[in-house]
């Protein structure tokens, strides 16, 4: 009896329900007409988006406004080198993401000499930089009406279906891949930066090597993303890239929960329904997301894999940032006495 | 050319100077940014205008009122985003007045416009330029030099020599100590963020009849005034009023003589270049770091 109990919680766990949403998605290009198709597409790259981010903020404690900025370079190098060059998505698209992630890495040089508000102003600008050089640059970029491509074709399935099953898989592949590397030397030692930079570079973390391969990792989820968009939508225009998207990203972590792979794939689901709902109405969205970062941030700061972390014991995770002000206010005097130290328990 | 181009700048410049003001003032009562201060200024130039055009009151009482609502913003701003996060970290205290800012932005858009929607606030005076020998002004200009003027100094006398000036002084220098000696610093900080708005809302009132009014207007100079704010040096008023007309004068140079395209740009180099190679600022004193 008792161990039966103890199978369905397990079963009821975030790796076995997240397996059979892949399967019910394999199942999804039967059923759908184009539109859910696209949608489904858009859900396993806003996954891979969310989940890259989550590793720079979520765990590693870096606060960069920079990730939708780099999915444009990613879309932006993928298309350019099929349209300029001729290459192939085979080629263009690894290229591209190798591109976004060279200069995640690049811009996290100079980045990493900042502290907390100066890092997330830096990248603000370097996002901004970013937009007005796919504006500009037309020669290359085509400027402010971007550029189309030819849709990819695939052996015994449609470009749409193809696509889908692409993202579908490279998703899969990332989001374990990063439930892998968050268990590894490499995971324990950006969270204990995260937890307390003093503390980490006391035991022997680089921190500038540690912090360097976060924002280069996060930014190569970010440039796979980009490339496989630009394949899906068969466009590329500047504005996908901007500030709102940002935004997006910023609400999908936090929904979801700082510090939590689960989480992000959740808030990446809620985020995308919640923007097709009201896709015709951007002042609504703007609003609404608005609205979702600020009551979660305020009332509940480890998000929806929080919640579920302290209801359900097969949810339970040991990195959830769980930083809610009133844990601070009581670690308050501790925190102003080494002001270095950010006030956070990490484990739940 | 160059007079034309200096005396644009300074104008532009005079306004990101005052955005700046409520940056730093801001960041020196409570260590953070605000990033909604954009969006406030642009609510207040919205409403400006409704009361301008659509009410048909004075230009000198829709100012007030831009001024009073952006007051009331900034205040119930800090009052539910920022004050049960004072002793939270950075990336919440953040996401909270970013949340804000897309809240009122999108509040902005749904209220007065759809993207692309430009309302174009009428001038006082006539827009006719007047020529001076070889220097061509144009009176808006001066309206807003004076203006941005007027503001500054009424901010400085209000710093320095009012009770409550002083107690904000306070408190910037040492919370703790400041608490001590019975300052309320809660307050302090509500009253910063309605101040460092109600400054953004007198720059929207006067920059309205130049630039265009439209709901992204806020960002645009949000970033310029905190790049002159990072220029200057993050903690210090002074430094903010010469960044902006700093940035002002670079961004107008770079437009005329560059490209026009680097007028937009230059901003987010200098931001860049700036924390890269000066993150103190160029007035900015030490102990910036709050992590």
């Amino acid at each position: 009896m008792m161990r039966g109990g103890k199978i369905a919680v397990r079963l009821l766990g975030p790796g076995p329900i997240g397996l059979l949403c892949f399967f019910a998605m394999l199942l999804l290009p039967l059923v759908a007409n184009p539109y859910l198709l696209f949608v489904g597409t858009q859900l396993s790259i806003f996954v891979i988006l969310a989940v890259g981010l989550n590793i720079l903020v979520g765990y590693c404690g870096q606060l960069a406004f920079s990730q939708a900025a780099i999915f444009g370079i990613g879309a932006y190098g993928a298309g350019l080198l099929k349209v300029h060059l001729g290459w192939s998505f085979l080629l263009s698209v690894p290229a591209g993401a190798a591109l976004a992630c060279a200069v995640g890495t690049l811009i996290a040089l100079p980045a990493l000499r900042l502290y907390g508000l100066y890092l997330a102003l830096a990248t603000l600008a370097f996002a901004q930089f970013t937009q007005w050089v796919f504006l500009n640059w037309e020669r290359v970029t085509f400027g402010a009406g971007g550029f189309r491509l030819s849709r990819p074709a695939f052996p015994y399935f449609t470009a749409g279906t193809g696509t889908f099953y692409i993202a579908l898989f490279v998703a899969a592949i990332l989001v374990i891949l990063a439930a892998r590397i968050i268990r590894s030397r490499f995971g324990r030692a950006i969270i204990a930066i995260r937890d307390g930079e003093v503390a980490a570079e006391s035991l022997g973390i680089d921190l500038l090597r540690y912090k360097a391969l976060a924002f280069g990792l996060s930014a190569l989820y970010a440039g796979v993303a980009g490339g496989i968009n630009a394949m899906t939508l068969g466009f590329v225009a500047p504005e996908t890239y901007d500030l709102f998207l940002a935004v997006l990203l910023k609400a999908m972590i936090v929904l979801g929960g700082l510090g939590s792979i689960a989480g992000s794939v959740l808030g990446a689901g809620i985020v995308l329904i919640l923007l097709e709902l009201l896709r015709a109405f951007k002042s609504a969205q703007e609003i609404v997301f608005g609205a979702i970062l600020l009551s979660c941030v305020l009332f509940a700061p480890s998000g929806l894999a929080g919640y579920l972390s302290t209801r359900l014991d097969s949810w339970r995770e040991r990195y959830v940032r769980a930083f809610s002000p009133l844990q601070a206010g009581a670690a308050r005097d501790a925190a102003e006495a080494s002001s270095s130290a950010s006030p956070v328990s990490g484990n739940a | 050319m160059l007079t034309y181009l200096l005396l644009g700048g300074l104008t532009s410049g005079a306004l990101y100077a005052l955005v700046a003001l409520g940056i730093v003032l801001v960041y020196k009562a409570t260590g953070t940014i605000n990033f909604a201060h954009g969006e406030f200024l642009m609510i207040s130039g919205f409403l400006a205008y409704s009361l301008y055009v659509f009410a048909g009151l004075p230009y000198l009482i829709s100012i007030l009122g831009a001024v009073l609502l952006a007051f009331l913003l900034g205040a119930i701003a800090e009052r539910i985003a920022f004050r049960p996060l004072m002793h939270a970290n950075m990336v919440s205290l953040v996401l909270a007045t970013v949340g804000v800012s897309f809240i009122l932005k999108g509040s902005g858009r749904m209220l007065w416009g759809g993207r692309g929607d430009y309302l174009a606030f009428p001038p006082l005076l006539p827009p006719d330029p007047i020529i001076i020998g070889e220097i061509i002004l144009v009176p808006q200009q001066l309206v807003v030099l004076a203006g941005a003027m007027v503001v500054m100094v009424a901010f400085a006398l209000f710093f320095r020599l009012t009770r409550i000036g002083k107690t904000m002084q306070a408190t910037a220098d040492n919370p703790k100590a400041a608490r001590l000696v019975g300052i309320r610093v809660e307050q302090v900080h509500m009253l910063a963020f309605g101040v460092g708005a109600a400054i953004a809302g007198a720059a929207a009132a006067l920059m309205a009849p130049i630039t265009l009014l439209y709901p992204d207007i806020g960002f645009s100079l949000f970033i310029k005034g905190f790049a002159a704010a990072v220029l200057g040096g993050l903690n210090s008023m002074a430094g903010a009023l010469l960044g902006g007309f700093l940035i002002g004068v670079i961004e107008s140079l770079a437009g005329g003589y560059i490209a026009t395209s680097f007028l937009e740009v230059s901003a987010f180099i200098v931001i860049m270049v700036t924390l890269i190679f000066k993150p103190r600022g160029l007035l900015g004193l030490n102990a910036v770091r709050r992590a």
